[in-house]
């Protein structure tokens, strides 16, 4: 009888962490999350008055290439946060992301990002003090850039999601922040938007598969065009966006 | 598979090529004179034999500057080099012009001390215009990784071009037919770091303009003027410790208006290395 009671006992508890997982899960990904996101366009404001894409059919290819891109530049480092979230694989990520994120507006937008989430991380989930501690002493030894994509690995870790969870969540949030910032720059209205955003989730779906799980080793750029255009984000004489 | 070895050095306060070992079907070209006598620099071209490369072919080469000296190449491969102090690697290829249905990879390794300089052009074509090949290769993929004092990457960045599910290459890289990246590195050539991104961004700032108020519904309108897309696309990055390197990215539509570029940007150039570069 009581080894029947102590095993209901067990169940309940790992599915009560697993559902207050999801809860998290979806904090993470909600864009109420103070991390900034909405200051940062990927490149579509500069791409907007390079008139590369002026149509909603012009956004749609773009936002495909961001993911693209971001699929085959950033999810192996998200990756590789979440298969070991520890102080120096994080340090030894962010370095090398670091000298990868050779365009000088998408490695400070990285950095803003990536300082965000770990400040607001930190403080939300205290159940993992180790949290704290890594951003107190990454802020005091001053090596550490803050990178987005290591640290969105490193945090999901933390919590406990799986990797295949954790990298289509940070396609997700890349996706969810692009057309967000389409809307702002009137290239879509609101409900446009979210017919988009359903319309690429099998594509974003297809290229997290793609991409997924690999090294970092591996890790490339497959946009040039994206990233020469979003390195003319400084040039932009007005601009609603940080980057 | 054995490597190219090309070794330049400063010998009696010039610099010298010192060993030079290549296997066929390359063959290392050094001419005595490449430009003016008075400047100090070694230039190196590489020819194959039947002028291109095929299939299984595979070009490798490990090339030493020693301090202070300075070495020019003419040719892209996977190059493993080794820049001294005060010593000056220049790499100046032609575009990479990939035929159709071409699979094309390579690597270049720079080990670089503090005051070591370093420029590097690495550019792509889109293929045989007139042939109607644009973007038309199977695969293309280049990578330039700088290490600092033999262990601390400055630099890495891994370019690769593949037709994918969602979008082939030329869906990706649209109306623009030629890639381009320019790495800038060190105190040998600050003065042309700074020229360089003045003039990308006197040059972009003409060509981003805010789009039309009705930039979301303009394609139904019709009478909307629309500029075109710029020819030609550059940004500027800074890198490393303290700026110590730029890189400038660029798109073009065309080859020529890269050269014109490339010629125009590195033209000082000619009184450290005896000859302008791209002339």
């Amino acid at each position: 009888m009581e080894f029947v009671g102590e095993a209901n006992d067990n169940k309940d508890k790992s599915s009560s962490s697993g559902s207050l997982r999801l809860w998290s899960q979806w904090q993470l990904l909600d864009s109420i999350l103070p991390t900034g996101g909405f200051a940062h366009s990927f490149g579509l404001e500069a791409a907007m008055q390079a008139r590369l894409v002026i149509s909603p059919e012009d956004l749609r290819t773009y936002v495909i290439h961001v993911l693209e891109n971001t699929g085959s530049l950033l999810l192996p480092f998200v990756y590789a946060a979440a298969m070991s979230p520890d102080t120096q694989t994080w340090h030894k990520l962010d370095r090398l992301l670091n000298a990868m994120l050779t365009n000088e507006v998408g490695r400070k937008a990285s950095i803003a990002q990536g300082s965000a989430l770990m400040r607001v991380a930190a403080s939300v989930f205290s159940e993992i003090p180790s949290l704290k501690m890594m951003r107190s002493e990454a802020l005091s030894s001053g090596a550490v850039s803050f990178h987005h994509a290591p640290i969105f690995g490193l945090v999901c870790g933390l919590l406990g999601f799986e990797a295949e969870t954790t990298q289509k969540a940070y396609m997700f949030v890349t996706m969810r922040d692009v057309i967000s910032a389409a809307t702002r720059l009137n290239l879509v209205g609101p409900l446009g938007a979210a017919v988009l955003q359903h319309q690429v989730a099998p594509i974003a779906e297809d290229l997290s598969t793609k991409w997924m799980n690999r090294a970092v080793e591996e890790a490339c750029q497959t946009c040039p065009l994206l990233d020469t255009v979003q390195g003319c984000h400084s040039y932009l004489f007005s601009r609603l966006f940080c980057s | 598979m054995e490597r190219g070895k090309l070794v330049v050095e400063r010998v009696e306060g010039r610099s010298t090529l010192t060993r030079c070992f290549s296997k066929y079907p390359f063959k290392f070209i050094v001419p005595n004179k490449a430009g003016s006598s008075k400047a100090d620099a070694v230039w190196i071209y590489t020819i194959t034999y039947g002028g291109g490369v095929v299939s299984g072919d595979s070009m490798a080469c490990d090339v030493t500057v020693g301090d202070g000296a300075t070495a020019v190449l003419t040719t892209q491969s996977s190059t493993k080099a080794s820049i001294g102090k005060g010593a000056l690697l220049v790499v100046i290829p032609d575009p990479v012009t990939c035929f159709s249905t071409a699979k094309y990879s390579q690597i270049q390794n720079f080990k670089v001390v503090p005051e070591s300089s370093l420029l590097l052009v690495d550019w792509i074509t889109s293929g045989r215009h007139e042939r109607g090949e644009k973007w038309a290769f199977s695969h293309y993929k280049s990578t330039n990784h700088i290490l600092l004092q033999g262990n601390e990457t400055l630099f890495l960045d891994t370019t690769s071009l593949e037709h994918g599910r969602h979008g082939g290459i030329s869906e990706r890289l649209q109306d623009y037919q030629v890639i381009a990246m320019i790495v800038l590195l060190g105190p040998k050539l600050k003065l042309i770091q700074s020229q360089i991104q003045e003039d990308v961004k006197k040059l972009m700032s003409q060509q981003l303009r805010l789009p039309s108020v009705s930039a979301g519904c303009s394609s139904e309108s019709g009478s909307s003027y629309r500029l075109p897309k710029p020819s030609f696309l550059a940004s500027c990055s800074t890198f490393g410790p303290k700026g110590a390197g730029v890189v400038i990215r660029v798109a073009s539509m065309t080859t020529e208006s890269v050269y014109n570029f490339l010629q125009d940007q590195l033209a000082s150039l000619e009184a450290l290395l005896g000859a302008a570069p791209y002339l």
